[in-house]
């Protein structure tokens, strides 16, 4: 039976009304109509659905909407944001680290976490912190290469710490529906 | 019950008492990294979760000098993040860290590791090797089971009808006490184990004899296990290559693995002796 519940997504509190069995990843899509967020293969394997879920990545094809009432959800859609991309986002536009795209969003959400919590990781923690989300073109090289470069921009430059510590909250305000 | 029913019990008691009344139809859930692909794959309809994230007792992980108690709800990130869990049981932190890729490891759960009771499940040979207990709550009171016997087959295990897992306990191993746990996958990550050990040795103080050696193994036989006549084989016996190979090698016949399209039976059994000689020989400081 449907009910009505309100989902926390990217600061906006969002009323919805849907079925127990609903996972997140399908009202983010259909109900919210915030379709950044990829759907792949729907068992927890490929990470393309990836979304934060109080500031840590998970794969939202595994949550239930009803189990994520209450939490903080960010998507690809609040990160960035109208006054530009995401430094993540830049770097990987930048190396030529994106392809078909499909698997990006995902690894900007995953990125984002990482460097969130370690702003200075080696490669290896990259390439661990990557380990759930696939990329089927680029070969994770660049995407390895784009993450370690915004890593040392942020070692290197103080304003984009700063700026990057506030835009958790700025991606949030400009979400769009 | 027709459609698929959500539940979220604020109390222990009441969970258990839905559990309980619903048996086999509802389902308790906790990070759903296994339960809601159960249900992608049978359907959702005329089943139901009682979501356990309410119950205050279940989450949390306390250590209090001797005995740490690990709420059931404990997600495999958070045990990563506890730095008493990588201080006093390193080889349970190894195991965790093996787990998944980290969109899972946040959101699955220690108990629904245990729950699940896959024989290939990561958590469970270190557990084996800690010799953690089991605390369960059900209709009639709390229980408490030793790990080694808590698995009954694939997917099954002693829970009976209502029962929840409610937390873990760990004892503080001896000081001394060394250890390691490898995983042996066809990948280097996000891959389920074709074979995974953990090993506990506590050495003989002063000297290069074992006192006690846990041996425990995990996909090799219908439950993980723990390798009892490897471990007579090292108990009092000098540290060193021969001695870990001639366990290994008995813990390897202990091994009963199935055939499957990632790897056949022989070679899984191959590579678990492989591995339980690695284990030891890298816990008593040894490069291989
Ligand atoms: C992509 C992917 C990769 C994975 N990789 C690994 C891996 O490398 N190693 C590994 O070991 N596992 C792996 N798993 C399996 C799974 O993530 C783990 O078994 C996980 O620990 C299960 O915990 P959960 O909280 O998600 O359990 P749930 O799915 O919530 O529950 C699992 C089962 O236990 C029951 N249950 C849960 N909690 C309790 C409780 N407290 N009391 C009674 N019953 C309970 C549920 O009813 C259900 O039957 C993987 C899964 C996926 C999807
Ligand atoms: S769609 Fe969720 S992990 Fe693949
Ligand atoms: S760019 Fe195509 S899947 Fe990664």
């Amino acid at each position: 039976m449907k009910r009505e519940i309100v989902l926390k997504v990217n600061g906006e509190s969002y009323q919805v009304y849907v079925s127990p069995e609903k996972m997140l990843l399908d009202v983010i899509r259909e109900d919210l109509q915030l379709t950044g967020t990829k759907k792949g293969c729907e068992a927890g394997e490929c990470g393309a659905c990836t979304v934060l879920m109080d500031g840590r990545p998970v794969n939202s094809c595994m949550v239930l909407a009803f189990d994520a009432v209450g939490r903080e959800i960010v998507t690809i859609e609040g990160v960035g944001g109208l006054e530009g991309l995401h430094p993540i986002q830049e770097a990987l536009v930048e190396h030529g680290a994106v392809q078909c795209g499909y698997c990006t969003p995902g690894i900007v959400m995953t990125a984002k976490a990482l460097l969130d919590s370690d702003p200075n990781p080696t490669e290896e923690e990259v390439r661990k912190a990557l380990a759930g989300n696939l990329c089927r073109c680029t070969g994770y090289v660049k995407i390895v290469e784009a993450v370690m470069d915004v890593s040392k921009q942020i070692s290197e430059s103080p304003e984009l710490r700063e700026k990057l510590s506030q835009s958790q909250e700025f991606g949030a305000k400009t979400v769009g529906r | 019950m027709q459609n698929f029913n959500y539940l979220e019990p604020g109390s222990l008691w009441e969970a258990v008492g839905i559990l309980e009344g619903l048996e086999g139809k509802a389902f308790p859930l906790a990070g759903g990294t296994d339960l809601v692909r159960t249900f992608k794959r049978i359907g959702f309809r005329e089943h139901g979760v009682i979501n356990l994230k309410k119950i205050p007792e279940l989450s949390g992980v306390k250590f209090d000098g001797q005995v740490m108690s690990i709420g059931a709800l404990s997600t495999v990130s958070e045990l990563l993040a506890n730095s008493e869990v990588d201080e006093h049981f390193p080889v349970l932190a190894q195991a965790a860290r093996a787990l998944g890729t980290p969109q899972i490891r946040n959101l699955a759960t220690i108990g629904g590791n245990l729950c699940t009771s896959s024989p290939a499940s990561d958590l469970a040979p270190a557990l084996l090797a800690y010799q953690a207990k089991i605390i369960i709550t059900g209709p009639n009171g709390e229980r408490e089971v030793a790990v080694n016997e808590f698995f009954k087959g694939p997917g099954q295990n002693v829970l009976d009808r209502g029962e929840i897992l409610t937390r873990i306990d760990l004892n503080l191993p001896v000081p001394g006490t060394i250890g390691a746990f490898l995983k042996h996958g066809v990948r280097k990550s996000h891959e389920i184990a074709l074979v995974n050990t953990a090993v506990l040795i506590i050495p003989v103080r002063g000297s290069d004899k074992i006192a006690v050696a846990r041996i425990a193994l995990g996909a090799v036989g219908p439950t993980p296990f723990r390798a009892w006549q490897a471990e007579e084989q090292l108990a009092g016996a000098e540290g060193g290559l021969p001695q870990f190979e001639e366990a290994a090698k008995i813990a390897q016949e202990l091994a009963s693995p199935i055939d499957d399209v990632r790897a056949s039976a022989d070679y899984r059994k191959h590579m678990a002796g492989v591995l339980v000689k690695r284990a030891l020989f890298q816990a008593w400081g040894g490069k291989v």
